[in-house]
């Protein structure tokens, strides 16, 4: 027997009855990938910093796990923060946070991987590791201990956590995971030191090892410089992207939790990236260009997945399904399936038209109850600044074609605070909704009227966007807006209810997204005091972080509020998302005029994602040619 | 062969962690994992036609659970078991079935259910001293608890559901306790309310070990029956 296994807890009835729902933490669902430990060479903890049930709607997670028990000598297990009931008797009792796969400590892994998917969730990951029994700072781990590595889309900006994380994974994980544990188990052979490994895998493209690199700051606080301490690591490093989705595996044997979660279902990722470009949605930016999976070889996925699990529903996952280039044949070829086996499929983040519309009648089965519409902002002025390129008038006519098809909800989202927005755009806001109602007025099939869930998020600025120089909106005016809107709203209808994000958690946010290092002890500090699950407005405690902020003689709105020049060096950039800053100058002018810019299928706007040479660049429609020859 | 089923049902250690609309769901994908030509409900959100006898809380283990389900084709009991069992996880099991023709489903009929209960005590007692406060209590007229009820807690009398109590030692601090109590869908009695009831009323602290269910019951002619034997009244 490997001497692993000696170390497995027992967590008893006297624990797990006394949490809620208990199942979060005994694993073994079904799919749970199981190994004989003895011919492991590699041991790896893969570790979601929030709740069991917002970490297993996670489709990063499934895929790595799959790629990663893929190989016979890798064993992938799961771990997640444990909800404060069980973290609780966990301290009481000194039992260290585990896995759920061997009940295996996490001090016991070779490595322990972290998914950074919002920066809220940064303190749990210190929690984690604290519960786990790995000290908390890099330069504290030992050899022997387990290398610490980080990756998902808060990576782009790794440095708030370069303390805490031994390794960063920048851009998408499935070939480099794999590299990555091919140098650790040739490491692991040898026998070499634990600066040795970290210098090996710094020579893979798409890792970035913090400790090799000196920051700099100048007087003012903006930094001066990002230098590699050490020869032979790189200056910049580039994002890793898949080349062809059709070619890398997929999870299609994925694990189905006991218990409810947010995504409790079949996802179907259609494509990668965004054509749309709108210029605060750092997602649109960071996961380009646009790779489809082809329609075959989703509809394997989805028949082989829906029997191996078990699931009635499939979800569509992307960006914007609505630019899947072959919508109408895949639902087709779907639907073949879905009908005769009483399975659901939804599609998210449909634009609404006459096609859609019909389209949801026929596949999904769920009750007329919530259609989603995200105009982002309330006037075309501010509309055009951001780039999301609908009109009222679409809005009006998609919303009215989903009330006369039965539809008598919507949902609304905008955001508060963009660049530029003024007290009118805020207005209008609630004179978009009230027009919509009015203009659905009499036509829904049971004659009432139409009714609104508007919810208004913050504007937080995020790098690699052309909004990373803006300054986020001062919280009290963020919040002077929220309730000016609340008020306007109040007297205007009741067929509204508004619902707004707490813009003091939004400030934590924007400090982390556009951080440098030396956050990391504030991070620490606030830790220290107690916060975690900062994403949780339950949870969340304001005035530990400015505590935390004061004793660190940071100020919070040098990183949130404040304007960067063009020619400021950004805590990030050295690292290249294959996004060019000279393209994200051009959109944050173009933003001031209120300049549109095409769509990535429309034509190539030479955002620097060409450099991949794959996926929608190399199919750029009405004759626009480039190559490499293009200056970027 | 037939088109209706009932099946008696385990489930062990391994899944006692789930609340019952998680078994529930646990079926439902089994069934789909297995191929099992289940029958469907009309309408908008089509179910799967599956009825659960009693609902089995986090915690409890089991025996002798039942369901009954319709299927769009025939299939044998013997095949319905083998097919099931290959998409059940471990820890939940079917058993028995058999082919099933009644007016009223399993829940309808449900009225009675057998428990084992495992618990501790602080001080060691011994099994006269036990019996005696078994007996003092089923000597009352009224025994009242605080039942949750979606309204907020509320007073129950638990008395009248409480058919037979008696526990015996099995270490120094442990006893086991045997129940059997009035269950289904008009007046269940749940096992750790009968414990909490217990503990409450002979100021007993107790800390339950473990609770399993031994059998479930349907009345028919004034006689508890095993399940399987009103499958076809």
């Amino acid at each position: 027997m490997h001497p692993l296994t000696m170390m497995q807890l027992k967590i008893d009835d006297r624990i797990l009855l006394k949490v809620k729902k208990p199942a979060k933490y005994t694993g073994n669902e079904w799919n749970m990938v199981k190994k004989s430990l003895d011919n492991i060479k590699m041991r790896f903890a893969f570790c979601f910093p929030d709740d069991y049930e917002i970490g297993m709607s996670h489709l990063g997670m499934k895929i790595l796990y799959h790629i990663l028990n893929k190989r016979d000598e890798v064993y992938c297990e799961r771990a997640f923060s444990p909800w404060v009931d069980m973290e609780q008797i966990m301290r009481e009792k000194n039992l260290p946070l585990y896995t759920l796969e061997t009940y295996t400590p996490l001090s016991d892994f070779d490595m322990v991987g972290f998914t950074l998917q919002y920066e809220m969730s940064y303190t749990n990951i210190l929690n984690m590791l604290d519960l786990g029994r790995i000290p908390i700072f890099s330069k504290d781990r030992k050899e022997g201990m387990p290398f610490v590595i980080a990756g998902g889309p808060c990576a782009c900006n790794p440095e708030p956590l370069a303390d805490f994380i031994d390794i960063f994974v920048i851009g998408e994980g499935e070939e480099v995971i794999l590299e990555i544990a091919d140098e650790y188990m040739s490491w692991k052979e040898k026998g070499e030191s634990r600066a040795e490994f970290l210098k090996r895998v710094s020579g893979i493209e798409g890792v970035y090892v913090p400790s090799f690199y000196d920051v700099s700051y100048h007087d003012d606080g903006a930094v001066k410089n990002v230098i590699p301490k050490i020869p032979d690591v790189p200056d910049r490093i580039r994002r890793r992207i898949i080349k062809d989705l059709d070619a890398v595996d997929f999870p299609e044997d994925i694990i189905v939790p006991y218990i409810g979660t947010v995504h409790d279902r079949v996802m179907l990722e259609i494509f990668r990236g965004c054509i749309r470009g709108c210029r605060f949605c750092q997602a649109g930016f960071i996961y380009r260009p646009v790779r489809e999976r082809s329609k075959e070889k989703l509809c394997d996925i989805a028949r082989t997945s829906a029997q191996s699990t078990g699931y009635d529903e499939i979800s569509m996952v992307s960006l914007s399904t609505s630019d899947y280039s072959e919508l109408p044949d895949l639902c087709n070829s779907l639907i073949e399936f879905t009908e005769k086996e009483s399975i659901s499929l939804s599609l998210p983040s449909l634009r609404v038209d006459n096609f859609s519309l019909g389209l949801m009648d026929k596949v999904s089965k769920v009750r007329k109850s919530g259609l989603t519409f995200a105009p982002e902002a309330g006037t075309q002025r501010l509309r055009d600044v951001i780039n999301k390129g609908i009109t009222n008038e679409d809005l009006i006519s998609s919303v009215k074609l989903a009330v006369s098809g039965g539809w008598n909800q919507v949902k609304l989202y905008f955001m508060i605070g963009l660049p530029t927005e003024t007290m009118e755009d805020v207005e209008g806001i609630s004179e978009l909704s009230i027009n919509l109602i009015e203009s659905c007025r009499g036509i829904s099939q049971n004659g009432k009227a139409l009714n609104i869930t508007l919810s208004t998020a913050c504007f937080v600025p995020k790098p690699f966007t052309p909004f990373q120089w803006e300054p986020m909106d001062d919280m009290d005016i963020l919040m002077k807006k929220q309730y000016h809107l609340k008020d306007l709203i109040k007297k205007r209808t009741r067929n509204i209810k508004y619902n707004y994000h707490d813009a003091r958690i939004s400030l934590i946010e924007a400090v982390l997204a556009r951080g440098d290092r030396r956050l990391g002890k504030v991070i620490y500090s606030a830790w220290s005091k107690g916060c975690k699950f900062d994403g949780w407005d339950e949870f969340f405690s304001f005035d530990k972080w400015m505590e935390a902020f004061s004793e660190c003689h940071l100020d919070p709105k040098f990183y949130a509020n404040r304007k960067r020049e063009y020619s400021e060096i950004l805590p990030w950039d050295h690292i290249d998302m294959g996004i060019s800053k000279e393209f994200l100058k051009n959109e944050s002018q173009k933003a001031y005029e209120g300049d549109l810019t095409r769509n990535c299928a429309a034509g190539c706007s030479v955002c620097g994602a060409q450099i991949y040479k794959t996926g929608i660049c190399t199919k750029t429609k009405r004759g626009l040619v480039y190559g490499e020859n293009t200056k970027v | 062969m037939a088109k209706t089923l009932r099946f008696r049902f385990s489930r062990g250690q391994e899944l006692k962690y789930i609340a019952h609309l998680d078994i529930l769901r646990v079926f439902e994908r089994a069934i789909k994992r297995a191929n099992i030509p289940v029958a469907y409900t009309q309408g908008f959100n089509p179910r799967q036609k599956l009825v659960f006898g009693l609902p089995i809380s986090i915690g409890l283990t089991s025996e002798s659970e039942y369901a009954d389900i319709e299927l769009s084709e025939d299939m044998s009991p013997e095949e319905f078991i083998t097919k099931i069992n290959k998409g059940l996880p471990e820890g939940l099991k079917v058993e028995e079935a058999v082919a099933r023709n009644t007016r009223d489903n399993i829940m309808n009929q449900i009225t009675a259910a057998r428990y084992e209960i495992v618990f501790e005590v602080k001080e060691p007692k011994s099994p006269s001293e036990i019996e005696t406060m078994i007996y003092d209590l089923l000597s009352r007229e009224e025994i009242i608890v605080m039942k949750k009820t979606k309204k907020g807690p509320r007073p129950v009398n638990i008395r009248p559901l409480i058919y037979s109590l008696s526990a015996e030692k099995t270490d120094e601090y442990r006893f086991r306790m045997k129940t059997f109590l009035s269950a289904g869908a008009e007046n269940n009695l749940r096992a750790d309310l009968l414990m909490q009831a217990f503990s409450q009323e002979t100021k007993l602290e107790t800390e339950t070990v473990s609770m399993h269910r031994k059998a479930l019951y349907a009345s028919a002619y004034n006689e508890w029956k095993d399940p399987f034997e009103v499958a076809n009244d």
